[in-house]
């Protein structure tokens, strides 16, 4: 039997407890806009004690409170997050080369055509000395644009060197700070305290940190501990391990792990790990592509000119200088110096005009390639916008499933603000009743006090 | 189950989507490019790359067309000329070998014989741009210049090439016909007969003027048959522009279908974006503004 002490102490303990549900609410109210803050929710038990076989209540008991959340939906997102990172800085890049490829006007191909048109309007005047002027400004122009095409791609691959330098910096930040973090949540844990916040601001960078590289987090005997997708350590406990970059001889920049392994090839996801793809194998086969054009045109159009003569009767020379190595694209001149070097005739008089059927031969025969020069760069154009369309499209489908799992991870997570409310409201009126509990009990005290005092 | 209570987060997402839309139609519509990027549609972009330059093929088949028009219109237009003095010649010569005519009248007609054969050399020294229409492809201007060791008075500085020109993709018309075969042709040579009726009118009998006159006639027939060439080229460049001015046409029409905007797809993409876009602003701003809080004074 509990007298009016123990339903005073009842109301005093639900007083505490309802102010610490207020309280936790005013927190989930003052967060709900703090990104990554999971929304908190208040543990109370009815308190009960068990005296010689009878159960006793005891009104209510606080047990803290828990934040709500869900690590499993945590990792799919910092996996699709990952993958958002790595399809963008891919999407990026070959934009940038779509870009340099998309002239209808201007570029390799008009070029192409003009050269040929120019040579085709040639052979009505051979010894036209404006005429064979123009044809050499065409390739020329010509030379310049498989320039410009080898320019755009190789920026492309230098952007992504620097993608992957300022990343790796952001990585080896992020990874202290998450370090740090896990030493805090540690000292939080082992004093019976909820790691609530930090936890919250962990999970937070450790999301951002998905979007540089991809990651995969695990927890060893308590231990929590992020690694590379390759499984290079990121973090242990409270421990970072820095990733770092050095540039190979040819000009890339790889990574290393905390150890000086290179492991480069080796990691994939995030902004890191699509730069280091675009920059690996997709741009390279592109620029094998343009290269494999320039030295093959090159070569088609030179040959070409050494079955003909030029104005001066001398029998033709190269057209094309074509570098032995290196970059075909980034490298091809033009080798005359003259317009009357270009060899128009086919028997060394000067007004022949019948080499210039086997220069012009070169647009419609195929190349090494298997394919004309028209074609080629056709082809070449195709497999640019495939591989840009390609990203594109995985990054669309990849942006909505990310935007399903957040939305998910916030109807567990995100704060209400109407249910903050309503919760807010029902705090209150408990208190108030406690409250009321309390002055109904000082009443019944007074009545009783008034009672032995003045009713004898 | 909880839902996601940040109907912001879905909303900026939805709104996003129909922005993109809009700017995507509008963009098409301003520039009337469906493809403005390969990779906004790689395999168009590859085809349509193939189709300008077949274009570009088509446009430069039809400049070679319209020099090399140029180029035989005035070759025949020199040789009808032609045609012209030789009929004269025959003309002054059959005037010449009436038995009537004394050397004096004679050595006038051959005067006047003399000139019909400068003017002849000056139409084969036709040129044009600087080049000799007869000299073959050696690029020799003139084609004829005087000679005295010849026995026509001139000799030929040209050669007996042929240039080709591509009017098509597997179309080379021959262009010119060289001077030695047109003047000099040993089946009806031009200045050799013209030289024969010269010294026939100066120094021969009756007879001789005859037959001067003779080889003249099959000089000019000659001269007919070398004009056909001209003609055939003039005739094959005229099929082959009409041909090519269609050619033009449905090549533009397939780069429009490839990368082009169809207007009326573009347009009811745009009206449908603008709905939708409308749409969704007003779900927004019905929704965002909703709180329990409204209701709690």
């Amino acid at each position: 039997m509990i007298g009016l002490n123990g339903s005073l102490s009842i109301a005093t303990e639900a007083l505490g407890a309802q102010t610490a549900a207020l309280e936790v609410a005013s927190n989930n109210i003052a967060n709900a806009i703090t990104p990554g803050y999971s929304r908190q929710v208040v543990s109370l038990s009815s308190a009960a004690l068990v005296q010689n076989g009878t159960t006793i209540d005891e009104g209510v008991s606080y047990q803290g409170f828990t934040s709500v959340r869900d690590t499993v939906l945590g990792m799919a997102i910092n996996g699709a997050t990952s993958e958002q990172g790595s399809l963008s800085a891919q999407s990026a890049l070959l934009t940038q080369i779509n870009s340099a490829f998309s002239g209808t006007t201007t570029g390799i191909g008009a070029s192409l055509s003009t050269l040929f048109s120019d040579l085709s309007a040639l052979s009505t005047n051979p010894s036209d000395p404006s005429a064979r002027q123009t044809v050499l400004n065409d390739a020329k122009a010509l030379a310049d644009a498989f320039h410009q095409g080898a320019a755009a791609i190789s920026a492309a691959s230098s952007a992504a060197n620097q993608q992957v330098s300022s990343a790796v910096a952001e990585v080896n930040e992020l990874s202290q700070q998450i370090a740090a973090l896990n030493g805090e949540i540690a000292t939080t844990d082992a004093n019976g305290g909820d790691g609530g916040a930090l936890t919250d601001q962990r999970d937070e960078l450790t999301t951002q940190m998905a979007q540089l590289i991809g990651i995969s987090s695990t927890k060893t005997d308590g231990t929590p501990m992020l690694t590379t997708s390759n499984g290079s350590p990121l973090v242990i406990g409270d421990s970072s391990y820095q990733l770092q970059v050095t540039t190979a001889l040819d000009g890339t920049a790889h990574v290393l792990d905390g150890q000086g392994n290179d492991i480069t090839n080796l990691l994939s996801g995030g902004t890191i790990g699509g730069a280091i793809t675009a920059r690996d194998s997709t741009v390279p086969a592109l620029s094998q592509q343009l290269d494999a054009l320039a030295s093959q045109f090159g070569t088609a159009m030179n040959n070409a000119q050494t079955t003909g003569y030029d104005l001066d009767s001398n029998p033709g020379t190269a057209m094309f200088a074509i570098p032995a190595t290196g970059s075909a694209a980034a490298g091809i001149e033009v080798a005359l110096t003259s317009g009357s070097q270009i060899a128009a005739s086919s028997d060394g008089s000067t007004g022949s005009s019948g080499n210039i059927k086997a220069l012009l031969s070169v647009q419609s025969t195929d190349l090494a390639s298997g394919a004309t020069p028209t074609d080629s760069y056709a082809s070449l154009v195709g497999n640019i916008g495939f591989a840009g369309s390609q990203v594109n499209s995985s990054l669309a489908a990849n942006t909505a499933s990310l935007q399903q799992l957040t939305s998910q991870q916030q109807s567990e997570s995100a704060v209400s603000i109407d249910e903050e409310t309503a919760n807010l409201i029902r705090y209150q009126q408990a208190y108030s009743a406690s409250a009321r509990v309390i002055s109904t009990i000082n009443d019944i005290y007074t009545t009783l006090m008034n009672m032995s005092l003045g009713g004898s | 189950m909880r839902v996601d209570p940040n109907l912001s987060g879905l909303l900026n997402a939805g709104i996003q989507g129909t922005e993109q839309a809009l700017n995507t139609a509008v963009q098409q519509l301003a520039s009337g490019q469906r493809v403005s990027l390969p990779s906004d549609d790689p395999d168009a972009a590859a085809a349509n790359l193939q189709s300008l330059a077949e274009s570009a093929n088509v446009d430069r088949y039809t400049k070679n067309g319209d020099a090399t028009l140029s180029q035989a219109q005035m070759a025949d237009s020199a040789l009808s000329n032609v045609v012209n003095e030789l009929n004269q010649a025959i003309a002054l010569g059959t005037q010449g070998a009436d038995g009537s005519m004394t050397s004096e009248n004679r050595a006038t007609i051959a005067t006047q014989v003399q000139s019909v054969l400068s003017e002849v050399v000056s139409q084969a020294n036709t040129a044009l741009n600087g080049v000799s229409l007869f000299a073959g492809t050696s690029g020799a201007v003139p084609a004829f210049v005087p000679d005295s060791t010849s026995s026509t008075g001139y000799s030929y500085q040209g050669d007996s090439g042929v240039n080709t020109v591509a009017v098509g993709d597997n179309l080379q018309l021959n262009v010119n016909v060289p001077g030695d075969q047109v003047f000099t042709n040993p089946n009806g040579n031009v200045l050799g007969s013209l030289s024969e009726l010269v010294s026939a009118l100066g120094s021969g009998t009756t007879a001789d003027i005859g037959n001067a006159v003779t080889a003249v006639r099959g000089a000019l027939t000659n001269i007919g048959q070398q004009r056909v060439l001209y003609a055939g080229v003039v005739n094959q460049i005229n099929a082959q522009e009409s041909y090519l001015s269609q050619e033009t046409i449905s090549l533009t029409s397939q780069q429009q279908s490839l990368t082009g905007v169809d207007m009326s797809v573009a347009i009811s993409d745009l009206t449908q974006a603008q709905i939708a876009h409308s749409t969704i602003l007003a779900a927004a701003a019905k929704v965002l503004p909703t709180s329990l809080l409204d209701y709690l004074k």
